[in-house]
């Protein structure tokens, strides 16, 4: 039986100090993150996500690069249950904003490709169920929706044993009646398999409707610079954009933004 | 109906059509001249060129030369993409430098050098060809690399998976379409190269076909042996094609 099989029990996710420095063309040093430290922990059953807003080119990506041990920090630490992440190790996988399913290998393919026993789920069979994906084992993704190669990203995360998956922007692209699927499908692997997400979004609306925490951050140089924490299952609880608090929350946050001169997507795309 | 298919027809549409203008001028109207022979004498010739000028073995060495060693290339290159794909090392350092030669020193320079050097060598021919090719396909795939989505290597490096793992299913199979673009680019470098090489060198091969047609001043056989190169490349570059939508990954 798959549902309630948790993927964790217990997790940490420690990112302490992260700073980074890029040089541009000309040979300037730029600032890209500034001494971000934040902490995920999980401890009940089900899993998370805490989602970070933050406008265009502010960083985000470096960031989730750097957590997902893609890319090393100037400085700053980054600990999945006090174990030092230095370079990818398959606990954190990251799902970049452009399709990264391979098009050359269908469906199986791509999840037998990141298939590892110590993941709970190890069967191609329970992995397509669990993103919806049955029927679809022979397919290929290449003349697909993005929503459809955005669940072979997570089935090769389910794949690899992964405890957190960090999505970076991944909706932008996606069709609204997508985008709904979607958020379910993570709902599902939330509560069901314990999965902790990360997501990375300029869209206020979208990480509202979906997390348990949200950072803030601006940019130049990137920068947490407050948190909001939600009811758990905020969305599921209050329903759409409807509710006032929903709406409370997000004029909050965009007002935060705001008054720092920064302008993001509030749009509602469900 | 896309557009280089599209493009493709018209190109076919004009070489008939020119295809018709020869057979009509230059059978039925034009006089006999030096420019172009008259078809129905092109016909003639190609049994002429089958025994006169040794057709069979020259055109076997010619197109064997050419397409073994492409292939052999292809395999070699694949068995030591690892090597080639992993950072920079000895042999891709020493390719490089090879080719910065090659920068100023055209292909067939150096393949009279190596006339010069085997003059009687069967098989020099082959090893030219393997070399150009392994060369050729090993500075391809090292400025290919920086073409391949970083999407797909960082995805896949985040799972954990090994480097070596990556380099075999993701890298390698994601340049394999511009990888066989390169191939006809390639085949189209060689084959002058290789009827100029034949044609210094003598022995066998269509160049020396083309060598004794021009000592004879026999414009037919030339011009027989000219459709004969053509139709080949032709006919390789859809052999090529094939094998890039049959191996090659869609999109």
């Amino acid at each position: 039986m798959l549902t309630g099989d948790k993927l964790s029990d217990k997790l940490t996710l420690n990112i302490e100090n992260i700073t980074k420095h890029f040089t541009g063309p000309s040979g300037a040093k730029f600032t890209v993150l500034d001494n971000i430290s934040f902490k995920v922990v999980e401890e009940g059953s089900s899993g998370k996500l805490i989602s970070i807003i933050a406008s265009f080119s502010s960083g985000k990506s470096t960031l989730l690069k750097i957590i997902s041990g893609l890319e090393t920090p100037d400085d700053g630490t980054v600990k999945l249950n006090d174990k030092s992440i230095t370079s990818p190790n398959g606990e954190i996988a990251y799902i970049p904003e452009n399709p990264s399913s391979f098009p050359w290998m269908n469906v199986a393919d791509n999840i037998n490709f990141a298939m590892r026993s110590s993941g709970k789920l190890n069967s191609v069979k329970e992995i397509v169920s669990a993103v919806g994906l049955t029927g679809y084992e022979n397919h290929y993704p290449d003349d697909k929706s993005l929503g459809f190669r955005f669940r072979i990203s997570i089935a090769r995360a389910l794949a690899a044993g992964t405890k957190v998956i960090l999505l970076d922007d991944p909706f932008r692209r996606m069709k609204s009646i997508t985008k709904d699927e979607i958020y379910e499908l993570i709902r599902k692997l939330i509560n069901d398999f314990g999965i902790t997400f990360i997501l990375s979004t300029p869209n206020i609306t979208e990480a509202v409707y979906l997390s348990n925490k949200i950072f803030l951050m601006k940019k130049n140089p990137g920068k947490i610079i407050d948190e909001v924490k939600l009811d758990a299952g905020t969305a599921t609880a209050m329903g759409l954009d409807r509710q006032e608090r929903f709406l409370s929350l997000r004029k909050e946050i965009e007002s935060k933004f705001v008054s720092i001169g920064e302008n993001l997507q509030t749009e509602v795309h469900f | 109906m896309n557009k280089e298919t599209a493009q493709n027809k018209s190109t076919l549409i004009y070489v008939l059509v020119y295809f018709i203008l020869w057979i009509v001028l230059f059978e039925f109207v034009l006089p006999v001249n030096n420019i172009l022979p008259k078809p129905s004498i092109v016909w003639q010739s190609f049994s002429a060129l089958w025994e006169d000028y040794n057709l069979p073995v020259n055109y076997l060495n010619t197109v064997s030369s050419i397409y073994l060693s492409i292939t052999a290339a292809y395999f070699i290159v694949h068995l030591i993409s690892p090597v080639i794909l992993n950072k920079k090392n000895f042999l891709t350092d020493f390719i490089h430098s090879l080719n910065w030669f090659s920068n100023f020193l055209p292909g067939i320079v150096i393949g009279m050098m190596i006339i010069f050097w085997f003059p009687e060598s069967n098989y020099i021919e082959f090893i030219f060809v393997l070399f150009t090719s392994i060369s050729s396909f090993i500075i391809f795939l090292q400025k290919e690399i920086n073409n391949v989505p970083s999407e797909y290597t960082d995805a896949a490096r985040s799972l954990g998976v090994s480097e070596n793992k990556i380099n075999k299913q993701v890298i390698w199979k994601s340049m394999q379409p511009s990888f066989y673009n390169h191939i006809i680019d390639l085949h189209l470098y060689i084959w002058p190269m290789i009827i100029a090489f034949e044609f210094i060198k003598g022995g066998y091969g269509l160049g020396s076909i083309f060598r004794l047609a021009l000592k004879y001043r026999d414009l037919s056989a030339l011009f027989s042996t000219f459709i004969i190169t053509g139709l080949t490349i032709y006919l390789g570059i859809i052999i090529i094609r094939f094998f890039k939508n049959k191996f090659a990954y869609r999109g």
